[in-house]
């Protein structure tokens, strides 16, 4: 809710309900937006943004009941004060903190089977290692994949997500078959619903594997860096032609999955940092309605070509507004387009309800929401785990195939001591961020950039990257209500 | 052994009656980013704390010590929200998290009915 916009009350002037004009705190945080505007937000994620200055008149007790009226009555029906000692409407502003932390009560949903290693293509950035031969020794096993479906299937999640991804998952369709009819089989045995997805660059699909698809349900999870000037520099492969074998996939998957069987993720290198308009008009014009805008992230290979994958944070977020107020004009223009990173902020900001995005979770959704099994039978409390474990780093192993059981993995120490790392309201910086309700924690990219799971946020990559997007949606969102009307259409669809 | 000088250091004397130990810390703790910070205790009422820039970037003391004042006032409203709200919260948490049986609707309570719908019929 923005304040100074809202125009039409329904109700009595506050005074008309008036106790005796004392009022009493209840818990929220704000933050200085820009040079006059601020943000308040209460423990739930309910926000006002208001001139700078008022969250001291309210903390200080300086406001008046009859000349403050309306931001008066938005404080009390947002539960940022009270009037009673204990607020009235206490077990609904605790139903909805409890709603906003749901997503606990499912336990793991997603299920990464790292099916092969394998991969023809040697992009610089790639966050696992690759290797293109030995089948023995880079393709998952099926006892392994077998004991990973066990494991799977004693989540408490009712709907559950299989992914299969690589290396290049493709090299090893049998696996995938072989994961899919055992996992559809177990999951009807104890009619639990599984969704599957193949991450894939879709340079070796063919007609067959995407029958398969159709006739299992499976869904095609793909990259487009862009233009192929900027693909076809990130992803290298023999013979130089990523890009058209990525669109050929794509139009491929949309002949035999319909549109909606194929999504795609761009990675943002230092090269795509120039072409924010070009990367987003790529996706126009390839009938997309959508775009991930991800940054690198820094683990594995791509820490090693760092002249081509580590760059500033600021520079991300000037690529990333860039493109953000391309799609945005063309929402305006009255094109439906939109950009996930931020839909998924704006879901968290604009409905009650949590998201299932593992990075911005608090308790992190490693383990909670993620659980990786590799290709070698190690199991990792989440994908960049695995990355960095290709770097020798076994930090986030959480045991093996072969020989560790359900609850040593979900509820053994390691767990315990990366789930308290992950937890936003109790981390240094974090605790008191007015942003601490639409963020989340990343204890591993904690570990990998700066040497322990709790982090240090005046330099943290995470914390700079999240807070300039937030801030930003906020300012756009307080500028315009056309935007704001463009962001609530992004959480609907 | 090769020292490199130096280019920004700040003092900055802050009043323990005014602004408590841990309002101080957490607001110079987002400076940590870019200075060193150092803190030793002056007197009963006053602490020290004193900025090494890490860069040799230009900075503007006087901005700097505006965003200061401006940090150390913001982290004080904050301490008093959560002195003022501790109870609040941890109330609302427990009763989040409370373990809870799904309860019987029971009906036997009165309804204002004033569409002259009556759901007891």
């Amino acid at each position: 809710m923005i304040t100074s916009k809202q125009t039409n009350r329904k109700f009595n002037d506050f005074i008309a309900y008036s106790q005796d004009g004392i009022y009493n705190l209840l818990p929220f945080k704000f933050i200085q937006l820009s040079d006059d505007r601020e943000l308040l937000v209460n423990e739930v994620g309910d926000f006002l943004i208001v001139d700078l200055g008022t969250a001291k008149r309210i903390i200080l007790k300086e406001l008046n009941k009859e000349l403050d009226g309306e931001l008066y009555g938005d404080l009390i029906a947002n539960f940022f004060i009270t009037e009673d000692r204990i607020p009235y409407l206490l077990d609904i502003i605790a139903t909805r903190y409890r709603t906003k932390k749901s997503f606990l009560d499912n336990f793991t949903a997603l299920h990464i089977f790292v099916i092969s290693l394998r991969c023809e293509h040697t992009c610089h950035y790639c966050q696992v290692s690759r290797v293109s031969e030995d089948k023995e020794s880079f393709d998952m096993q099926k006892f392994h994949i077998k004991r990973g479906i066990e494991i799977m299937m004693q989540s408490p999640n009712s709907h559950v997500t299989m992914e299969f991804q690589g290396g290049e998952a493709l090299l090893a369709f049998d696996n995938i078959k072989y994961g899919v009819e055992e996992a559809e089989a177990y999951a009807a045995l104890i009619g639990k619903q599984i969704t599957f997805v193949i991450c894939t660059n879709l340079a070796p699909v063919t007609r067959d594997m995407l029958n398969y698809c159709r006739e299992k349900n499976v869904i095609i999870s793909t990259s487009l860096d862009g233009p192929s000037y900027i693909h076809n520099q990130n992803r290298h492969k023999k013979g130089n032609d990523s890009y058209e074998l990525a669109i050929r996939g794509i139009e491929l998957c949309r002949e035999i999955l319909g549109n909606d069987g194929v999504s795609a993720l761009t990675t943002t290198s230092t090269l795509s940092l120039s072409y924010p308009n070009e990367i987003v008009q790529e996706y126009i014009d390839r009938g997309f309605t959508s775009i991930f805008l991800r940054p690198i992230s820094p683990f594995g290979f791509a820490t090693r070509a760092a002249s081509k994958n580590k760059y500033n944070t600021d520079l991300f977020l000037k690529y990333y507004k860039t493109a953000l107020d391309k799609i945005i004009q063309r929402n305006l223009d009255g094109y439906f387009f939109r950009e996930d990173y931020a839909s998924i902020i704006l879901k968290k900001i604009l409905s009650p309800f949590p998201i299932g995005y593992v990075d911005l979770q608090s308790p992190a959704g490693m383990i909670n929401n993620v659980i990786v099994f590799n290709y070698d039978g190690k199991i990792f409390a989440s994908d960049e785990a695995r990355m960095l474990a290709e770097m020798n780093d076994f930090t986030f192993q959480l045991g093996h195939l072969d020989e560790t059981n359900y609850n040593d993995i979900f509820y053994g120490e390691k767990a315990l001591e990366f789930t308290s790392a992950g937890i936003n309201e109790a981390l240094p910086g974090c605790s008191d961020c007015a942003l601490q309700a639409y963020c989340g924690a990343d204890p591993v990219l904690n570990h990998t950039t700066q040497g322990n799971l709790i982090g240090h946020r005046p330099t943290n990559v995470f914390c700079q990257k999240n807070m300039g997007i937030i801030k930003h949606l906020f300012l756009l969102m307080d500028a315009d209500p056309k935007i704001a009307k463009v962001f609530q259409s992004w959480i609907r669809n | 052994m090769h020292m490199t000088p130096r280019t920004f250091t700040l003092t900055y004397v802050v009043d323990n009656r005014i602004f408590d130990k841990d309002v101080v810390q957490k607001c110079f703790y987002w400076y940590t980013g870019d200075y060193e910070v150092y803190f030793s205790i002056l007197n009963d009422n006053q602490q020290q704390i004193t900025l090494h820039a890490k860069s040799d970037e230009i900075i503007d003391e006087d901005l700097l010590k505006l965003r200061i004042n401006t940090d150390l006032n913001d982290y004080q409203l904050r301490a008093i929200v959560s002195q003022e709200t501790n109870t609040i919260r941890e109330l609302i948490i427990a009763k989040a998290f409370a373990n809870f049986d799904d309860e019987e609707i029971n009906h036997q309570y009165e309804i204002s009915d004033p569409v002259g719908f009556n759901p007891r019929v």
